[in-house]
C-alpha cells in the first residue's frame, strides 16, 4: 500500500521532540500519524497486530492445546473473528481479542496469517 | 510538561504510516545502536527477541541473564500438582540467541550507571548502551513476615522463584504425613501471580488426596480480604477436596505475629500452629534489586512506567517490564510481561532504527488449575488511559461451568505455555 496513496488523509497527530534532555541521546523528530482505515489488509499492520496472537498461537502453525492459525484463507479469518466480535463463538479469550478489532485490523491480521506458512 | 510527556505522547486520530522519523541516532556514527536487555525472563527474553528480530541486524541487542537456562514460574505449581516434570518448564536460550543474532551474556548485572548509559557486571565489566530493557522481576521481602528471612527459606520455602525452591517445596509437600497440617502465609498485593497462590493450594490439595491423605489441611493465612478468582477457587476446594482447605483472612487470623522455623510454628493473634507439617512462606514482594538501586522505583517498591510505551518514568533511555514495573490495571504475569515487551520492542526499534509504530495495547490471560482437568481463567485487554494501562475489557470464568467448558480451559492452558515459551525462547 503505496505512501503517497493516503497523503489526504493524514491526520497528523503530533510532532514529539525526543530526547530534549539528554544531549548524548538522540534528538528526533517523530511525526506519529497513527489510525485505522488505511491498514485495511495490510500485512504490515496485522504483523504488529500478530504480536497479540502469538503468545498462544504459535508462529510455526503447531497446534500443541491451541488451534494452528497459520496459513487460513483470509475470508475464512474473518468470519471467524467476526463470529467471536458478535459472541456467536463462545471463549472469553477471543471475544475479548475480536471484540477490540474493527474490520480493517480483522483484515490486516488475515492478509498477514494468510500470508504465512507452516514449518513442516 | 514533564520530560516523558513531552516526549512521548499519542492522540488524536491518525493514518497511513505508524510514524515517521526525521534525523538519525547521534549513536549511528559510533556504529550500531546497542540495546541492553537484563533479564532473561517472560519480559526480557520476548524483548530481545522482537527487538533483535523485526531490526534484522540494525540494532545489537545483549540480553544479560545469569541462568544458562530459565525455569518458567509459570507452570510450576504443575510440577507441584506432578503434572509436569522439571524439565517440561526448563528452556534453552540457544535457539533465541542464534536464531535472532542476540549477544547472550551469562552473568548477574550488578549496577546502572545512568548518566554514562552503562550496565555493570557481576565481573566488573561493562555493557554500554543506547537504550536499556530492564525486566528484572521480584525480589522477595525477607523483612515482611516476622521470624522469617532468607537464612530460613529452605525451612520454610516460598517458591515464588523457580527452580531448587519448587523442587524443595515438591519434596516436602509429598512427605506430609496423612492428618498433617500444612500453613500457607499468603503475599499482600502487589505480587507476581495474584492467582498463584490458589492455584498452589490447589495443588497441594490434588497430591494429598491423590495420595490418599484426606485427613491432611492447608490454612492460608492471607492478609488480603478478597483474593483472585476467589469464587471459582472456593467452589473448587469444596467440590474437589471437601474439608481440607481453610482460607482465613488477616480480619479474622489478626496478623501474622512470629513464625520459628526452628520448630515450624506459626504464631497469629487468634490462633498458634505448631509442628505444622509444611509452612509455605510468600513474603511481600518489590521490584528486582538493580531497578531499585538505580533509582527507577517509587516508594511502593515498583517502577512507575509511561503506559503508552513502558518506558520508565524517570529515565527516557530505559524501558521497564514485567513483574518489576506498576503495569496499572494489569496484573504481575507472564502473559503480561510477555505482551508489555512486545510494546517497549517496538517503541525501541521506532527510537534506534526508524521503525514503525503503532498505539500501544496489552493483553492477559491467566489460567488456573483446581483439579484434573478442571482449569478457570481471567483476563482482559488493556490500553493506556488516564496516565496508566487501564482494563479496557475483562473476562472470568464462571462458577458451576461444565466439565468439558473446564477441560477445554486446561487444554487452552498447555496451549498457551506451549505457546509463550516458544514465542519467548526461539
Amino acid at each position: 500500500m503505496g505512501l503517497g496513496a493516503h497523503i489526504g488523509m493524514w491526520d497528523v497527530a503530533l510532532v514529539a521532540l525526543n530526547c530534549l534532555t539528554r544531549p548524548t541521546a538522540f534528538a528526533v523528530f517523530t511525526i506519529l500519524a497513527l489510525g485505522s482505515s488505511a491498514h485495511a489488509a495490510d500485512p504490515a499492520f496485522g504483523q504488529y497486530l500478530a504480536g497479540e496472537c502469538v503468545t498462544c498461537h504459535r508462529a510455526d502453525g503447531e497446534n500443541k492445546g491451541i488451534p494452528a492459525i497459520v496459513g487460513w484463507p483470509e475470508d475464512q479469518f474473518v468470519a471467524v473473528m467476526k463470529s467471536y466480535k458478535d459472541k456467536d463463538r463462545p471463549n472469553d479469550v477471543m471475544q475479548n481479542i475480536a471484540g477490540k478489532l474493527n474490520s480493517d485490523e480483522m483484515a490486516a491480521l488475515a492478509a498477514y496469517y494468510g500470508s504465512l506458512k507452516a514449518k513442516k | 510538561m514533564s520530560r516523558l510527556n513531552r516526549r512521548h505522547f499519542i492522540s488524536g486520530s491518525a493514518t497511513a504510516l505508524g510514524s515517521l522519523t526525521f534525523g538519525a541516532p547521534a549513536v549511528l556514527g559510533q556504529g550500531k545502536a546497542k540495546v541492553v536487555v537484563v533479564g532473561g525472563g517472560a519480559g526480557g527474553a520476548t524483548a530481545a527477541k522482537y527487538i533483535a528480530k523485526d531490526s534484522a541486524g540494525a540494532i545489537e541487542v545483549t540480553l544479560v541473564e545469569p541462568a544458562k537456562q530459565f525455569i518458567t514460574c509459570f507452570h510450576s505449581n504443575l510440577v507441584l500438582g506432578g503434572y509436569k516434570p522439571m524439565e517440561a518448564i526448563t528452556h534453552s536460550y540457544d535457539k533465541l540467541a542464534s536464531a535472532h543474532g542476540i549477544k547472550l551474556n551469562h552473568q548477574a548485572a550488578s549496577a546502572i550507571d545512568r548518566d554514562k548509559k552503562q550496565i555493570k557486571l557481576a565481573d566488573g565489566s561493562t555493557l554500554d548502551y543506547d537504550r536499556l530493557v530492564l525486566s528484572p522481576g521480584i525480589d522477595l521481602k525477607y523483612d515482611s513476615v516476622p521470624g522469617w528471612g532468607e537464612a530460613h527459606e529452605e525451612a520454610m520455602p516460598h517458591a515464588w522463584k523457580a527452580g531448587k525452591q519448587t523442587q524443595l517445596l515438591k519434596a516436602r509437600l509429598d512427605a506430609v504425613p496423612d492428618g498433617g497440617v500444612i500453613v500457607m502465609i499468603a503475599p499482600p498485593n502487589p505480587y507476581r501471580c495474584p492467582p498463584g497462590p490458589y492455584e498452589r493450594v490447589s495443588m497441594m490439595a490434588h497430591v494429598l488426596k491423590a495420595a490418599g491423605k484426606t485427613k491432611c489441611k492447608i490454612i492460608v493465612l492471607d492478609p488480603k480480604d478478597t483474593f483472585s478468582k476467589q469464587g471459582l477457587f472456593q467452589e473448587g476446594w469444596e467440590k474437589h477436596y471437601p474439608g481440607m482447605v481453610e482460607w482465613i483472612n488477616a480480619k479474622i487470623y489478626d496478623g501474622i505475629k512470629s513464625v520459628d522455623p526452628k520448630t515450624n510454628t506459626v504464631v497469629t493473634g487468634f490462633e498458634t500452629y505448631k509442628d505444622a507439617a509444611l509452612v509455605n512462606v510468600i513474603p511481600a514482594q518489590m521490584a528486582g534489586r538493580i531497578a531499585r538501586d538505580a533509582g527507577l522505583a517509587n516508594e511502593s517498591g515498583y517502577c512507575p512506567i509511561d503506559p503508552a510505551s513502558m518506558k520508565s518514568a524517570k529515565d527516557a533511555n530505559i524501558y521497564i517490564v514485567g513483574d518489576a514495573c506498576i503495569p496499572g490495571d494489569m496484573p504481575k504475569s507472564a502473559f503480561s510481561a510477555n505482551s508489555q515487551a512486545k510494546v517497549a520492542a517496538m517503541m525501541v526499534r521506532g527510537e534506534l532504527a526508524k521503525a514503525q509504530t503503532f498505539p500501544a495495547r496489552y493483553a492477559n490471560t491467566c489460567w488456573s488449575l483446581i483439579q484434573t482437568n478442571d482449569t478457570v481463567k481471567v483476563g482482559g485487554r488493556y490500553e493506556p488511559k488516564d496516565g496508566k494501562i487501564f482494563a479496557v475489557e475483562t473476562f472470568v470464568s464462571k462458577t458451576g461451568e461444565t466439565a468439558e467448558l473446564r477441560k477445554q480451559t486446561q487444554d487452552e492452558n498447555v496451549g498457551w505455555y506451549a505457546g509463550i515459551t516458544a514465542d519467548m525462547f526461539s
